[in-house]
């Protein structure tokens, strides 16, 4: 593995995720929605555990073990956004707020539940092909960049 | 005699089946209590979109069938609380194994009294198709035979695939007078074709369910069934089903004289091929299920009569089949009980050490035999008279049939409790027995003061016919047509009886033909044609890459060729001027068709894939351009992905050498490949082409979309489609794509070390 992405992988993770951040925030005004950010942070964690190595990539970065219980909740997430409604007799995926409505803001950022359900969708494309990633490299012959004596 | 299982283990009752006895109990007095309060209906919407509801009512007709479904369920459920056990025990199973039993009986009682009240097409569809996959289960309870797993499948695939019949004739008539309910499609039909083919269909669907000719022959494979599975959906419920289906219906039916001149013919083939075949059978329970098959041709050519007679009749002779039929399969379970045997030929003078046993069953044979002071005879009586209306032929076949079913029975009952004694008898517990004992008296009851059955047939046949009907039964001590004829099937069945030596020869070679070109045989052919077929299928897909791709690519192409044959081309294929705007479109498309033909064209392994990449890049930089950055965005990351994929796989594989000889051999198909590539690719290229020449908006949905994005609050229309106007979609896919990442992942891990 080439020294550059030894150094590259590992610190690419917090750019990656600020970027999804951003295409879901901005995704209801602007292009972007949460499946490319889902796919653009996967992406970042798959090249960690590629240059690192599965035992590595495992130690340094926890939240990956637990990717499972990410798309899981990311599931759940989109559900609870999409149905809630129905609880108070409107029909599935009413957004809030209901058209006419004034958008709650924070700063440039609006908030409406349609965000909360991208978020879902988010942690469950992340979540899910990060699942994929860790047993991939599962595969791979045992990692060569492994260092001795390193644990 | 067989090893008996110890008492103490198979008498003790369990949770399960008093559980279902209790729920068979409940419904069967709430079915009692509603009747004294008057009936009821409910009417709920369930799609009002597609104007569905949930419409029940308890009339005559549904009382009549939850009745049945509920009173002979509690008996049967009581006798399969203590029949089951030993059942079980028999076969060596633990007892653990009646939780695969109770829930799917309980199912089928709940679905009977369904579809007893359903007033609406859909909702009866749902109850007979629930009855169907209840019955699968109960009739493959021994899944450990080959026989009972054939049984159940095919029991199944007949009632099954011609409940669809029923769905095809309900959206026929929707169709024709947009609704589903029952009542508006009695005032709203008229005669004409539409109508005819309908009523035709729902009628094929119920009479496979009733096991008629000629799709009967599921019925007497499905006695691989446990006895009480028999003794409840073989004579009360699940074949009843069918005929409660045409009394629903009659209305529409009986718009077409046609088509209950063709009930009237299935229902006596029914009954000639069930009664013949019934007489050929030596064990007990292939016995009663041809009587089964002929019985229900009774009430299907009482159907076929129509009118009030025919209504009232069809009714009453539900009810009195129901009761002798359960107890006759109750009988036979008993006797292979207490014996071990369950065939004629091994059995016989069991009255001296089963006495009740036998009497019961006497009684209950007698009525469905139509003897004098049972239930029975009325309901011949009934049958007559209708019969006798139609005209000389309809009443001397009438009277066949009934001298069949007399042979028949007698042939049964005589065999199994009187001459010489083939079997021991071992006692047999009360559970078993009180359930006979207690139809036999409703039967001799009902022979007696007929009464409340004759009220219940008459409020069934009002609902059938449309209008309140009045019959008397009794009995008459003179020289009308109908004491002639009952007197007259009695000497014919006696005759059929004695003349065994006769007899037998000729009803064993009717049964040799029919197992030889029955309807079976042409079943059991097409089935494994079309297990062949879909093996072939399989095979041609699944051999290389190139099949699993072709499989999907050339179906596809040759589908779009056909759609665009369909379609008037005026004004689709326009070729607009490029202008200098257009050029880094012309740019990124020219690197794209050098990228496809270095990937097509290339033998080594990285380059084709680094091609790949390099077409979809260019692609993802078309869409840009054009105007879609979602679109392209989508595309950048998944091309990524998927270049990635890519390399890992290919770094597992072995050296490319070895590759080298494979190629050459599929050299052989180079023709094909290319026949499929180009099919796939002219059709894609027509497609797109097709698309590209109409960009206008003007009226579509994607321009309704735009238009309401802002007051979605969003300012991106991809995303607010995605989140918001088609969210449901988006859920159901990522709901899709969860469940095969976790088939993927649990695939994998399987092979991680880890």
């Amino acid at each position: 593995m080439s020294p550059i992405i030894d150094v590259v992988a590992p610190r690419l993770l917090a750019p990656a995720v600020m970027l999804a951040a951003a295409l879901i925030v901005k995704g209801y005004t602007d292009v972007g929605e949460g499946f490319s950010a889902g796919v653009i942070v996967a992406l970042a964690i798959a090249l960690r555990y590629v240059a690192l190595g599965r035992t590595r990539a495992d130690r340094t970065f926890a939240l990956a073990r637990r990717a499972h219980l990410v798309a899981a909740g990311g599931l759940l997430v989109a559900l609870a956004f999409g149905f809630a409604g129905v609880a108070f007799g409107r029909p599935p995926f009413t957004h809030l707020p209901l058209p006419g409505e004034s958008v709650m803001r924070i700063g440039r950022l609006e908030i409406t539940t349609a965000v909360g359900f991208d978020v879902g969708l988010f942690l469950l494309v992340s979540g899910g092909l990060t699942v994929l990633v860790r047993h991939l490299t599962g595969l791979m012959p045992a990692d060569e960049t492994e260092p001795e004596g390193d644990g | 005699m067989r090893p008996g299982p110890s008492a103490h283990s198979v008498d003790r009752l369990g949770p399960l089946p008093t559980v279902a006895t209790a729920i068979a109990a409940a419904a069967f007095v709430a079915i009692v209590a509603s009747l004294v309060a008057g009936g009821g209906s409910i009417s709920l919407p369930w799609a009002p979109t597609l104007g569905l509801r949930i419409e029940f009512a308890l009339d005559g007709l549904a009382l009549l069938y939850g009745l049945l479904a509920t009173g002979i369920g509690l008996l049967v459920f009581a006798y399969g609380a203590a029949y089951l056990p030993r059942h079980l025990a028999h076969e060596g199973r633990p007892r653990a194994e009646e939780r695969r039993f109770w829930p799917w009986m309980t199912l089928f009682l709940v679905a009977m009294v369904g579809l007893a009240m359903a007033r609406d097409l859909i909702l009866m569809f749902v109850f007979f198709d629930l009855t169907a996959v209840a019955s699968y289960f109960l009739i493959g309870f021994d899944r450990h035979r080959p026989e009972a797993r054939g049984a159940a499948f095919m029991a199944l695939l007949v009632t099954g695939v011609s409940a669809v019949a029923l769905l095809l004739g309900t959206v026929l008539l929707q169709a024709e007078y947009g609704t589903f309910s029952l009542p508006e499609l009695f005032t709203r039909a008229r005669p004409g074709p539409v109508t005819t083919t309908a009523a035709a269909l729902i009628a094929v669907a119920a009479l496979a369910k009733s096991a008629q000719v000629p799709l009967h022959f599921w019925l007497p494979r499905a006695m691989a069934a446990p006895t009480p599975v028999s003794a409840y959906l073989h004579s009360a419920a699940m074949v009843a089903a069918g005929v409660l289906v045409i009394g629903r219906v009659h209305p529409l039916l009986a718009l077409n004289p046609v088509v209950l001149d063709a009930l009237l013919l299935v229902g006596f083939v029914s009954i000639a091929v069930g009664g013949v075949l019934a007489l050929a059978q030596d064990e007990l329970k292939q016995i009663l299920a041809h009587s089964t098959i002929s019985q229900y041709g009774y009430v299907v050519v009482l159907y076929g009569i129509g009118g009030p007679e025919g209504a009232v009749a069809a009714a009453l002779y539900v009810i009195a089949h129901a009761i002798a039929k359960s107890a006759l399969f109750m009988t036979a379970g008993a006797v292979s009980e207490a014996t071990g045997e369950s065939r004629l030929s091994r059995l016989g003078g069991l009255g001296r050490e089963l006495p009740v046993l036998a009497v019961a069953s006497g009684i209950v044979a007698a009525s469905l035999a139509a003897l004098p002071l049972t239930l029975g005879f009325f309901k011949d009586e009934l049958f007559f008279a209708a019969a006798s209306g139609k005209g000389p032929l309809v009443a001397s076949l009438a009277v066949v049939a009934a001298a069949l079913t007399f042979a028949y029975l007698a042939r049964f009952w005589l065999g199994v409790f009187s001459g010489p004694r083939h079997a021991e008898a071992s006692r047999v517990p009360w559970l078993l027995v009180a359930p006979i004992a207690v139809l036999a008296i409703l039967s001799i009851a009902g022979g007696i003061l007929v009464a409340p059955f004759e009220r219940l047939a008459e409020s069934a046949a009002a609902v059938t016919h449309g209008s309140a009907i009045d019959v008397a039964p009794g009995y008459h001590l003179d020289l009308r047509i109908e004491n002639v004829m009952a007197v007259a099937a009695w000497g014919l069945g006696a005759v059929l009886l004695v003349g065994a030596r006769w007899r037998e020869p000729a009803v064993s070679a009717i049964s040799r033909a029919g197992d030889r070109i029955g309807p079976r045989r042409v079943y059991s052919v097409l089935l494994s044609a079309l297990n062949r077929m879909s093996d072939a299928a399989h095979r041609a897909e699944v051999r290389d890459l190139r099949t699993s791709l072709a499989a999907i690519l050339v179906p596809t192409g040759i589908l779009v060729a056909l759609g665009f044959a369909a379609t008037p081309t005026e004004g689709a294929y326009v070729a607009g001027p490029i202008t200098s705007a257009d050029l880094p479109i012309v740019a990124l498309l020219a690197v794209a068709i050098l990228a496809a033909l270095t990937a097509a064209r290339d033998r080594g392994r990285l380059r084709p894939v680094l091609a790949l990449s390099v077409l979809g890049f260019s692609l993802a930089g078309v869409y840009a351009v054009m105007g879609a950055p979602d679109v392209a965005l989508v595309a950048v990351v998944i091309e990524t992905v998927v270049s990635l994929v890519f390399v890992a796989v290919y770094s597992r594989l072995p050296g490319t050498t070895v590759g080298r000889p494979a190629r050459a051999a599929a050299a052989s198909h180079r023709f094909r490949n290319a026949a499929a590539g180009i099919i796939a690719g002219v059709s894609a290229f027509a497609v797109i082409w097709a698309a590209l020449s109409r960009p206008s908006l003007g009226g579509s949905d994607a321009a309704e979309q735009i238009r309401r994005t802002p007051d979605a609050h969003g300012g991106d229309v991809v995303t607010v489609i995605l989140a918001d106007f088609r969210g449901l979609d988006t859920m159901v896919e990522i709901t899709v794509l969860a469940v095969a990442i976790m088939g993927v992942a649990s695939l994998l891990r399987r092979f991680d070390r880890a």
